[in-house]
């Protein structure tokens, strides 16, 4: 691997992980490998991972809010199921086309394709 | 108010090759990298400010497609940190050795490393001869940290490694006791520390999973769905600018919504930003007059450019037709050879195929001059105005009646129309008022007598009860299109610079808001208060009541205006009535977690503190001596040896759970 094109750097003992175009590029676990397999192991009872400290899940009611306008949001575009709070609001919902729609329930999380 | 926020649009400055001074060289000078995810920072532990301040991105171009030639292909030079010029240009070939807050991705970081230590100069041959400090996550995964030993140690020949918790360097940094409640809010996350007498609870501790990107991202995303035409203009650095220099925390986020309801606080308040645009040719300082002229003048030189090329090709065919002619009549003649010997010039058959010929340019020849004749016919009379029904008065005042008149026609014909169509939808559905009256008139028709249709108006008793569009709207269809196009015209133009202007109103607030509702974007993971109240519960209460007076804010998003008061009135709800508690920013949010870094490796126990490469080749490369403002090391236990394969299961339903989790 340490070849005299290799080397780029004076100061550099061997390129440790770049490789040479053209050579097969090693594969980088995501984190969330490296979580699932730091999780397989048989750890001591009080260590402390990376996934042990996720935040709890909310407990609070979630607020609901305009997606267009951010205004607190009472109602909902059984149509879009968008939030919309006011008359307005409403008109400017049912005239906005599918693609900003469903932008709209991508922002919030909701476009579950399922229901 | 009408002063217009203008976008800086910043460009990065390359960073130079630092001078690589004997002191530095032979000193043993530590080096302190605080390798966030957002910004790098590196610089000799004996300076005073880091030598450099970079993104932790690199911009690795494709190879280029489409080079085939002989020359070698030239893989086009990999751009990392400060030498990205213009991001947005290569916003899809950025790379960074980032997953969230973790370092994943090691070639990056490996490429990021040669750039920090051939732009700091250093040109020792095969070593790097100075102790590294570098920051890593809260409760980085060993592997993450093995893979950076083997790298510093490895590829670089580094003497010794020390690795320290960015927020925890950053809290001694600001002596603040050895007590305190760390809010670091981050790029990718928000960690929540508990520290009591310098111990740190990581047990206690909680990580959110949002931050910086996150906010951002949600900014960007909602701009761009609120003004669709300016998608592209509507850039990720932009975004960060705006909220870098536009946003702030809600002190009560309901309170701050409520007050934009209104419209005249909205007029009052609503921030305008400028995005930049170029200035179309019709705003060149030409008036409408001009232009109209221009347009005229331009029109009737492609007419006679038209008719002088109309006229060239009649007469080229005029002449060939001549020539044809005279070859027909050598035929006539009986003059076969000479025929023979003509034909052959202008590449014809035979006697059928002159004939042909003929007939074709005849035929071309009496269409140009149709075609000239209606040409100039049309130049005599200039083309009649169209839409005759509206044309303005040329006088100003009553110009400005038609226009107001043309408006309310127009909008009058467009609430015929909703009107018409809302009335159409509730006859479709059952039981509403307009289809009861539907079948009223339906049952009364059936009733009707023979005078029924004696009278014109009879008839209109099908366009009320008919579902499909009739011909009425058909009519207003036709009037509204006509209606628009005069409106188009002859409406006052907004300055073009106006519909390049963002209005931003509770969105400046709502997207740094996330940190408190995460649910805004559908994370369903507690908020930056309720974990705060979540990790205080852990403690008793002399405890809580020691951390509550101490909760230190530091990281680059805690810069948000109004983050600090906001905190203060969240622990006034949560903490018992008449308790204490005291919010403190970090002196420089940013960049206290290199200056702490600094100063530890500053300090006289540095050494006791550092790995060195002899420790790192017995203990492995996962391996962390343990000092004030380090994580805490759990040396990873040997896998379970598999029986079978029982542990592959085991990974699936890992995996799966993890899946849910976020």
């Amino acid at each position: 691997m340490i070849t005299e094109c290799d080397k780029s750097y004076c100061f550099k003992v061997e390129n440790k992980f770049i490789v040479k175009s053209g050579c097969k590029k090693r594969m980088w676990r995501s984190l969330k490998q490296i979580l699932t397999a730091e999780r397989a192991l048989p750890w001591q009872n009080d260590a402390v991972l990376y996934f042990s400290i996720n935040a709890p899940p909310t407990f609070k009611p979630t607020k609901k809010y305009s997606d267009i306008s951010g205004l607190p949001a009472p109602y909902v575009d059984r149509h879009s199921k968008l939030y919309y709070s006011n008359v307005e609001e409403f008109a400017t919902i049912r005239s906005l086309p599918m693609d900003i729609t469903a932008g709209y329930l991508q922002l919030r999380g909701a476009n579950m394709i399922v229901g | 108010m009408e002063d217009v926020l203008v976008l800086k649009d910043h460009k990065t400055v390359p960073d130079i090759v630092h001078e690589y001074e004997p002191t530095l060289k032979f000193g043993h000078i530590p080096l302190v990298i605080d390798n966030g995810s957002y910004q790098c920072r590196v610089g000799w532990s004996i300076n005073d400010e880091p030598n450099m301040i970079f993104k932790n991105l690199i911009a690795r171009p494709r190879k280029d497609r489409c080079k085939k030639d002989a020359e070698p292909p030239v893989t086009p030079p990999i751009q990392i940190g400060n030498d990205i010029i213009n991001i947005e240009a290569v916003r899809f070939q950025l790379k960074t050795q980032f997953d969230k807050n973790v370092v994943t991705h090691f070639e990056v970081q490996e490429q990021v490393c040669d750039y920090i230590f051939s732009h700091l100069g250093i040109d020792n041959e095969g070593c790097v001869p100075h102790p590294i400090v570098m920051t890593e996550a809260f409760v980085t995964p060993n592997y993450s940290r093995q893979l950076m030993s083997e790298l510093l140690f490895e590829a670089y020949g580094v003497p010794a490694v020390s690795y320290g918790v960015d927020s925890l360097f950053s809290m001694y940094k600001n002596d603040i006791g050895d007590s305190a409640l760390i809010v670091n809010c981050g790029y990718h996350t928000i960690h929540i520390i508990p520290v009591i007498k310098g111990k740190v609870f990581a047990e206690y501790a909680r990580r959110i999973n949002l931050g910086g990107s996150e906010i951002i991202c949600y900014l960007h995303k909602l701009l761009q769905l609120k003004y669709p035409v300016h998608v592209n203009a509507i850039t990720m650095s932009r975004i960060e600018e705006i909220l870098h220099e536009h946003s702030s925390i809600a002190l009560d986020y309901q309170e701050e919504i409520r007050k934009w309801a209104s419209p005249d606080y909205y007029e009052a308040n609503v921030k305008r930003i400028q995005l930049p645009f170029v200035q179309s040719t019709s705003s060149s300082g030409l008036t409408a007059e001009q232009q109209k002229e221009r347009k005229k003048e331009m029109a009737r030189r492609l007419l006679e450019i038209n008719a002088r090329k109309r006229e060239e090709r009649l007469a080229e065919d005029e002449e060939q037709l001549n020539q044809l002619l005279a070859i027909q009549d050598l035929i006539e003649d009986g003059d076969t050879d000479e025929f023979n010997e003509a034909i052959k010039g202008f590449d014809i058959k035979s006697y059928e195929d002159l004939q042909r010929q003929i007939s074709n340019l005849n035929m071309r020849i009496e269409k140009n001059k149709q075609r000239i004749a209606a040409a100039a016919n049309a130049e005599e009379m200039p083309e009649p105005k169209p839409s005759g029904r509206f044309q303005p008065p040329s006088d100003p005042e009553a110009f400005q009646v038609w226009l107001n008149d043309t408006r309310a026609k127009y909008r009058e014909v467009v609430q015929r129309r909703e009107a018409r169509r809302a009335r159409r939808a509730a006859m479709v559905r059952r039981r509403t008022a307009a289809a009861a009256e539907r079948m009223r008139v339906i049952s009364h028709l059936a009733a009707a007598g023979d005078d029924f249709g004696t009278r014109d108006s009879d008839w209109d008793v099908y366009k009320s009860i008919s579902r499909e569009a009739d011909s009425d709207s058909e009519a207003d269809g036709e009037r509204l299109v006509e209606l628009e196009e005069a409106l188009r015209e002859y409406e006052p133009q907004q300055p073009s610079n106006q519909h390049h202007q963002l209005h931003l109103a509770i969105e400046p607030f709502r997207a740094p808001e996330l940190m408190f509702q995460p649910s805004m974007m559908g994370n369903l993971e507690a908020g930056l208060a309720e974990t705060m109240e979540y990790v205080f519960k852990h403690f008793s209460p002399e405890d809580q009541l020691l951390l509550a007076n101490n909760v230190f804010l530091t990281g680059g998003c805690s810069q948000f205006p109004g983050l600090k008061e906001r905190l203060e009135r969240e622990l006034l709800e949560m903490r018992p009535f008449q308790s204490t508690h005291k919010v403190i920013l970090a002196k420089n949010p940013s960049l206290d977690a290199w200056y702490g870094a600094r100063d530890f490796a500053g300090s006289n126990e540095f050494e006791n503190w550092c790995i060195t490469k002899e420790e790192y080749y017995e203990m492995g490369g996962e391996y962390l001596k343990e000092h004030h403002a380090s994580n805490k090391y759990y040396k990873s236990p040997a896998p379970i040896v598999d029986n079978t394969l029982a542990p592959a299961g085991d990974a699936n339903v890992v995996k799966e759970e993890i899946v849910v989790d976020c």
